[in-house]
């Protein structure tokens, strides 16, 4: 009921606006009027607060979205702005030696959970994770020996989150992780004697995955067309081939050898190094038929390269498109890219691919939170995500205070922190799943994990969170991350009381009545003495239902 | 013309299914008459090799000079001529050929003719040779050497066209009414969600490695409370929604519910096979595929085809010392796999094959390969005419007639010529086959002989 009030005052307001913007154009009809007084803010809702804070954070809590509420969306962002990045690396280096340096994997997403759960810089942690899907590299690879590597670049996202996407593209390029990733580490020039020419894979996938997408998009999004109404490729072969050879000559930072370097601790954090005899002088094709002259070295070859893609117009809709599709919706309008893109072009200081004023936009436009949702709005949260909400509205934390034994999150959930089976992500951009939204022509990526075997892995794992891993069981292990309903055992005496509490606490009150009342017939068969089972009952009902898996 | 008809009729009479599965003693096929039901029991098994298996490494020339040829493209990618397992196809082209030393299950099964290779296959429109290539006027399956691109190429056979489903997905949707009793779809995967089973009418079930996974704290004892838990669970699924997403998510949910239990149950009923898997991903699918079709007949399965797949075939590094284990998986896995259905007497009914994003470029980066085109790909079973190559085996010269650079090697032996020979085998009938292979007509042969 709230809400309802709340919708109808902003739909109002919304039409006190128009009136306004009426009368500015000069015709007014009553001269006499005096021009209407400026309307006043409107009021965040609760709803609203949290919509937004499923977007923008790793889940909406109460305590977060009293902020919200009483910043306005535009202060909350540009607060976060300012934040800090809270870092992994740090905690990965201060533990001892293990016997094995892929032990200390889970060591990396503890840091992550502590991060991203109650870090300070939760927009920051949130892009970064963003920024992991889409300019992947993953422990899932010889990179799982390499943790210091990939805490490094996980960092080094976060501190690029409000940066510009120029510096990003070259600080991801010369990261040792995707280094080893993509192979560009060691890789060398050409030797026709022995039919070695330079490795492709970095070259194909900075242009596919990071930067411009295989064909030319206008400003919109939509796809270039040629006369045959065939999409217009961005590159061809060619192109590949005088990338490849720009990323030639490159290796750790601290090597006796070229070819066969060691991933030694200080190797995996530094910026790779030119070894200018194994980097390829001749001359280079890049995008748009640029070449790159010959003689003028490694780094400069670099530079011009990232230049390059840099000034390609599809970077802009490009990174509009995969930046809205993981923070706000999956089937974003040609209007709203433009939007974005438009501000990745220019920032309206003239800065080309200031980050931070693309994410502002991304969450400040009005299609973000539109006033009339329709059937196609929002998105699917991903798995990690419903997961990491349900932990911050409870708490979770362990007696040790780590969060270790959720180091292998992937194999529960299909996705974890830099665990991603290939460079392609967990799921696809472009992943329609069959059924209504396929036959519509719109697409939901993160339904490539939402399989009836993850989902299921899903449900079954809050089941056990929700009635075992709990701050009531006697019986929990140092390292057992549980929830903490303490709060809600002091309501369970009346069935609707402590169904409202959970429905504040994880729907922000929009709770559908069949939800609700499914719930309330299973507490019905519930003893009310047994407070513990009736609050985990409601907390597993709620945290597996299907509008608890849709962000709005 | 035919073929258009049916197709718009069973797209339209798609209610009329929803509400006759309801009914019991009636099928789907009796009703609207659609094709006979199946008097056999046939199953397919696509191992994909994510990421681009260097084929041209898996089987490899043997005689002298062709060796030498292969060697000197290949440089430091090069298999040694003496490790090489000796295979004779039966049909021979003059050419003595091996696989690699790490494939002996394959070896095995290739000589007691239940194993065969389609040789230099590839997406293609149509017909291309090297000249048609670079003055562009063939029609190309768009962003060549590309992983995603290539691997929906050869899942959908989209050629230049864009495709919302998989060649599986319409072989279902073709025999949807000829099998409407099944208790599990006819698209079953094991890893995860793949364009090669998207369909338009039948949706896929995704399992995990080891199988099902059944619901913690159901049941369907009426006296427990869990039976409440799992009704109260199933009336959420159940309820209307607004959005897409809700309504998607619990579509998803819904057939998770419907297939846990039928499938564990029978699968937990299955008999334990002697036949010992590696204990590879790869392996514990397939083992897990072998279980279901043990199981057939408790779920009234008669056409089936399953999707398993193991990654790590883009050697980009390190080639030399990843690949091996790579192929061993596959010949192992799929020797085993082969063994199990000899075991419950399947292996006629049977077929597995492989599909991979491409093949690898012939010439090195230092220590890998990149990606290219062509490739060889495996098919096993008792109803494959075993023991040859079908299509021709290229000359691996840098430069050659069939190389566009960097001995990327232009296919002579189509995806789609592929799909029809296989799915004309699973009972697909010749004027549909066209619906599984769009592209099968811009080729002479379509059937490339070698399924039985």
């Amino acid at each position: 009921m709230t809400m309802y009030t709340t919708r109808r005052i902003s739909i109002l307001a919304s039409l006190a606006l128009a009136i306004a913007g009426c009368g500015g154009g000069g015709d007014g009809g009553g001269g006499n009027n005096p021009p209407p007084p400026p309307p006043p803010p409107v009021p965040i809702s609760q709803a609203e607060a949290f919509q937004f804070l499923n977007q923008a954070t790793f889940g909406a809590t109460e305590a977060e979205a009293e902020a919200v509420i009483d910043m306005g969306f535009e202060a909350w962002i540009d607060d976060q702005l300012t934040k800090p990045a809270s870092l992994q690396l740090p905690y990965v280096q201060s533990l001892p030696d293990p016997a094995f340096m892929g032990l200390l994997q889970p060591d990396r997403v503890d840091v992550w959970f502590r991060n991203s759960l109650y870090g300070e810089d939760q927009l920051r942690q949130r892009v970064a994770f963003a920024l992991s899907e889409i300019m992947v590299v993953s422990q899932l690879s010889s990179l799982n020996n390499q943790p210091f590597a990939l805490a490094d670049y996980y960092d080094m996202l976060a501190r690029n989150a409000f940066g510009n996407y120029r510096d990003l593209i070259e600080d991801v390029t010369l990261h040792p992780a995707m280094g080893v990733y993509l192979s560009m580490l060691s890789n060398e020039k050409p030797d026709p004697v022995l039919n070695i020419r330079p490795d492709e894979n970095y070259a194909r996938e900075l242009m596919q995955l990071f930067s411009i997408g295989l064909v030319e998009m206008n400003i919109d999004g939509t796809v270039v067309v040629d006369g045959l109404g065939v999409p217009v490729p961005t590159y061809d072969q060619a192109v590949i081939e005088g990338f490849a050879h720009v990323y030639t000559g490159w290796t750790y930072a601290i090597s006796n050898d070229f070819r066969n370097p060691r991933p030694i601790p200080e190797n995996q954090i530094q910026p790779m190094n030119l070894w200018p005899e194994f980097h390829d002088d001749e001359a280079k094709l890049l995008l748009g038929g640029e070449m790159i002259p010959a003689g003028q070295g490694g780094e400069a070859d670099l530079a011009q390269a990232l230049d390059n893609v840099f000034d390609h117009p599809n970077v802009g809709p490009f990174m509009a498109i995969r930046l809205i599709q993981r923070l706000t919706t999956s089937n974003p309008s040609p209007q709203y890219i433009q939007r974005v893109a438009t501000v990745f072009n220019n920032n309206g200081s003239g800065v080309r691919g200031d980050m931070g004023a693309v994410i502002k936009a991304i969450l400040m436009d009005p299609e973000a939170r539109p006033a009339n949702p329709s059937a196609t709005d929002g998105k699917l949260k991903e798995p990690l995500l419903r997961f990491t909400q349900l932990w911050k509205a409870y708490n979770a934390t362990s007696e040790s205070g780590s969060y270790r034994n959720l180091g292998a999150v992937y194999i529960l959930f299909g996705q974890g922190p830099l665990q991603s089976p290939s460079v392609f992500n967990f799921f696809s951009p472009f992943y329609a799943p069959p059924g209504e939204i396929r036959d519509a022509g719109l697409v939901a990526p993160e339904f490539g994990i939402a399989t009836e075997y993850l989902n299921t892995q899903f449900t079954n794992y809050i089941f056990f969170q929700a009635l075992a891993l709990n701050a009531e069981n006697p019986d929990l292990e140092p390292d057992d991350v549980y929830i903490d309903f303490s709060e809600e055992l002091e309501l369970a005496a009346n069935v609707d009381v402590l169904i409202d509490r959970v429905d504040q606490k994880l729907l922000a009150g929009t709770m559908s009545e069949t939800l609700r009342n499914e719930i309330a017939g299973m507490l019905a068969l519930i003893p009310e003495t047994d407070a513990a089972l009736r609050a985990a009952e409601v907390i597993y009902f709620v945290a597996t239902s299907p509008e608890f898996a849709y962000q709005r | 013309m035919k073929k258009m008809n049916r197709r718009a009729f069973l797209k339209s009479s798609g209610a009329a299914a929803a509400m006759f599965a309801a009914t019991p003693g009636i099928t789907y096929a009796q009703v609207v008459g659609g094709g006979a039901p199946f008097n056999d029991y046939k199953a397919l098994v696509c191992v994909f090799m994510f990421g681009g298996c260097d084929t041209f490494n898996m089987v490899v020339p043997r005689s002298n000079a062709e060796y030498n040829v292969y060697a000197a493209s290949r440089q430091n990618m090069a298999v040694d001529q003496a490790d090489l397992l000796p295979i004779t196809p039966l049909t021979s082209d003059g050419v003595d050929y091996g696989l690699h030393p790490t494939m002996g299950g394959v070896q095995g099964l290739f000589t007691q003719g239940a194993a065969s290779f389609v040789t230099n296959i590839g997406p293609l429109v149509e017909p291309t040779t090297k000249d048609q290539y670079f003055n562009s006027s063939v029609l190309l399956p768009p962003q060549l050497f590309s992983h995603n691109d290539q691997q929906d190429q050869w899942m959908s056979l989209r050629g230049i066209n864009s495709s919302a489903t998989g060649w599986a997905g319409r072989m279902a949707d073709l025999i949807r009414s000829n099998v409407a009793n099944q208790q599990m779809a006819t698209n079953a995967s094991l890893f995860g969600t793949n364009q090669f089973q998207s369909a338009d009418e039948t949706i896929a079930y995704i399992m995990g490695p080891t199988g099902p996974l059944q619901f913690s704290g159901f049941s369907t004892d009426p006296t427990s409370i869990l039976n409440d838990q799992r009704l109260a669970f199933s009336a959420i699924v159940d309820a209307d929604y607004d959005s897409v997403y809700e309504r998607g998510f619990a579509a998803v949910q819904r057939r998770a519910i419907d297939a846990a239990d039928t499938v564990s149950t029978a699968i937990e009923n299955a008999p334990t096979l002697s036949t010992v898997f590696p204990a590879s991903q790869l392996g514990t699918q397939l083992q897990t595929v072998a279980n279901l079709i043990a199981v057939r007949d408790e779920l009234q399965m008669e056409r089936q085809i399953f999707f398993v797949a193991t990654g790590g075939f883009d050697t980009h590094d390190d080639q030399v010392e990843t690949l091996p284990g790579l192929l061993e998986n596959i010949s192992d896995s799929m020797t085993a796999f082969y063994n199990a259905t000899v075991e419950l007497g399947v292996a006629d009914s049977v077929t597995s094959f492989t599909q991979s994003d491409f093949g690898r470029t012939l010439t090195s980066n230092g220590d890998g390969t990149d990606h290219a085109w062509a490739s060889n790909q495996l098919v096993v079973g008792g109803a494959v005419n075993g023991q040859d190559f079908y299509g021709d085996y290229p000359l691996l010269q840098i430069g050659g007639d069939d190389d566009v650079g960097g001995g990327r090697i232009i296919p002579t032996t189509s995806a789609d010529q592929y799909a029809a020979t296989i799915a004309k085998w699973f009972g697909i009938d010749d004027v549909d086959l066209g619906v599984v292979a769009p592209n099968i007509d811009n080729f002479a042969v379509r059937d490339l002989g070698f399924m039985i």
